[in-house]
């Protein structure tokens, strides 16, 4: 009996979570209100204020969740043994994927560019982004497909650099156009660090990664907000 | 709850033990009181799990070959073109064989006791229709011509790799299965990848036995 209660809890914080993200993942941070999440999420003031003291409280939750999610998706293509660069290149597109189609993905990185900086939660995920691409690049070296006298902090710096830049620059509601811009800087990044023996192959992969990935992609409604 | 994962346990006990004895002196050679002992249990408590050593030999086959293939699964059905899961797939599937004692004792009991067990309509059959599928979405991908029929394709790849494990166990004990599945693929490939793609996928698996060579050494 005691565990209904903790359920219904869980239940409203998901809800008030999936609400919020529905909201940040399609306007700026300073023009959506509590009210705004409050009439999307259907619980009561009271209910918020239980789970989230505010809404940078809230914000910060987003960016958490989304962290903890996208990490279990880079374990689990870690888990499929492919090599080092080719799972750092399937990561990407992974995330791009899910930044364009998925709302707590596209709020997440949303929230880390806009309130990330000022208690240093940006410094945090990102850094621990670009470790966990370093140990990836590094394996690569080993295959030998990155330059052996490469840093991997390096590599994994430049892509995470990139990948967020491409953010501003590109545009998430254009999904061909997004992972056509994606596969143009990744082509274009390659012989900087790769082996030239293996661009060619690589390039491949890369362009074939493109094409399923735009099958994949499915740009998030722009009506749904109420 | 407790009792449940207790009897969970002992059943594990019993299949490790069975799978350690038919790896050491074969399934014939092994008593269900060998398994008794190596296992350290009374005969009730095998018999409360398995009435037969048949039914033990059943539930390794079936426990080896679902690992099998939620390995080959989780692979195939990535967002990967499907070939490349489907090339892959099996590498990974070659590679579990050498490192998973259950995995490999279910194999090699399924092919002994393949006539008479309808596990081994079930598994063989899952198989085809899981390698089929991918195929007919490597068709659609461009990848695999489509003037040649998935259910061809499908039945000829899964034939092939059960024909290379087979020589594999037989002449060098497995130790050569990856070298074996790259050679099998050298030859598959030519006869159903689409022109356009060929290169790509001789690459591929080039870097794909790189990866795997030396094998390693199975414990």
């Amino acid at each position: 009996m005691t565990e209904q209660p903790d359920r219904r809890a869980d239940t409203t914080r998901q809800q008030i979570l999936r609400a919020a993200s529905r909201q940040f993942a399609r306007r700026s941070y300073s023009l959506v209100s509590l009210d705004d999440i409050l009439a999307d999420a259907e619980v009561t003031k009271g209910a918020m204020y239980f789970h989230f003291r505010s809404k940078h409280a809230l914000a910060a939750a987003i960016i958490e969740l989304r962290f903890v999610v996208a990490s279990a998706s880079v374990d689990e293509l870690l888990a499929r043994k492919l090599s080092g660069l080719e799972t750092l290149i399937d990561i990407v597109y992974l995330v791009a994927v899910e930044d364009i189609s998925d709302e707590i993905a596209r709020a997440g990185l949303n929230l880390l560019e806009s309130i990330g900086r000022t208690d240093g939660l940006q410094a945090d995920v990102l850094g621990q982004w670009v470790v966990a691409f370093a140990a990836i690049a590094g394996k690569a070296i080993k295959d030998g497909d990155i330059i052996s006298d490469r840093d991997p902090h390096d590599i994994a710096r430049i892509l995470v650099s990139m990948y967020l830049g491409l953010r501003q620059t590109s545009n998430l509601a254009e999904p061909e156009q997004f992972l056509r811009d994606l596969e143009n800087m990744w082509t274009l990044a390659l012989p900087g660090f790769v082996d030239p023996d293996r661009i060619d192959y690589l390039t491949q992969f890369i362009k074939r990664r493109t094409a399923v990935a735009q099958k994949k992609a499915t740009p998030l409604a722009a009506d749904a907000l109420g | 709850m407790v009792r449940q994962a207790r009897s969970e346990a002992t059943r594990k006990k019993i299949i490790t033990s069975a799978v350690e004895l038919f790896n050491e002196i074969g399934y014939p050679a092994t008593g269900l009181g060998d398994i008794i002992e190596r296992a350290e249990m009374t005969k009730g408590a095998l018999y409360y799990h398995f009435d037969s050593k048949e039914s033990l030999a059943t539930a390794i086959i079936e426990e080896g070959s679902t690992r099998l293939a939620e390995a080959f699964r989780n692979i195939s059905s990535s967002s990967a073109p499907a070939l490349e899961g489907m090339i892959h797939g099996v590498f990974v599937v070659a590679d579990l064989m050498l490192t998973d004692q259950i995995a490999r004792s279910g194999t090699q009991l399924l092919r002994a006791f393949g006539e008479f067990n309808d596990v081994a309509e079930r598994t063989y059959s899952g198989w085809t229709a899981e390698m089929t599928g991918r195929t007919r979405q490597a068709i659609d991908e461009g990848d695999v011509r489509a003037e040649l029929d998935p259910q061809a394709i499908g039945e000829t790849i899964v034939g092939a790799m059960l024909g290379v494990e087979l020589l594999a166990s037989a002449i060098t004990a497995g130790a050569d299965v990856l070298q074996r599945v790259t050679r099998a693929w050298q030859v598959l490939l030519p006869g159903i990848v689409s022109q356009e793609s060929l290169a790509y996928f001789e690459e591929f698996l080039a870097r794909e036995s790189m990866r795997h060579s030396p094998a390693p050494l199975a414990e």
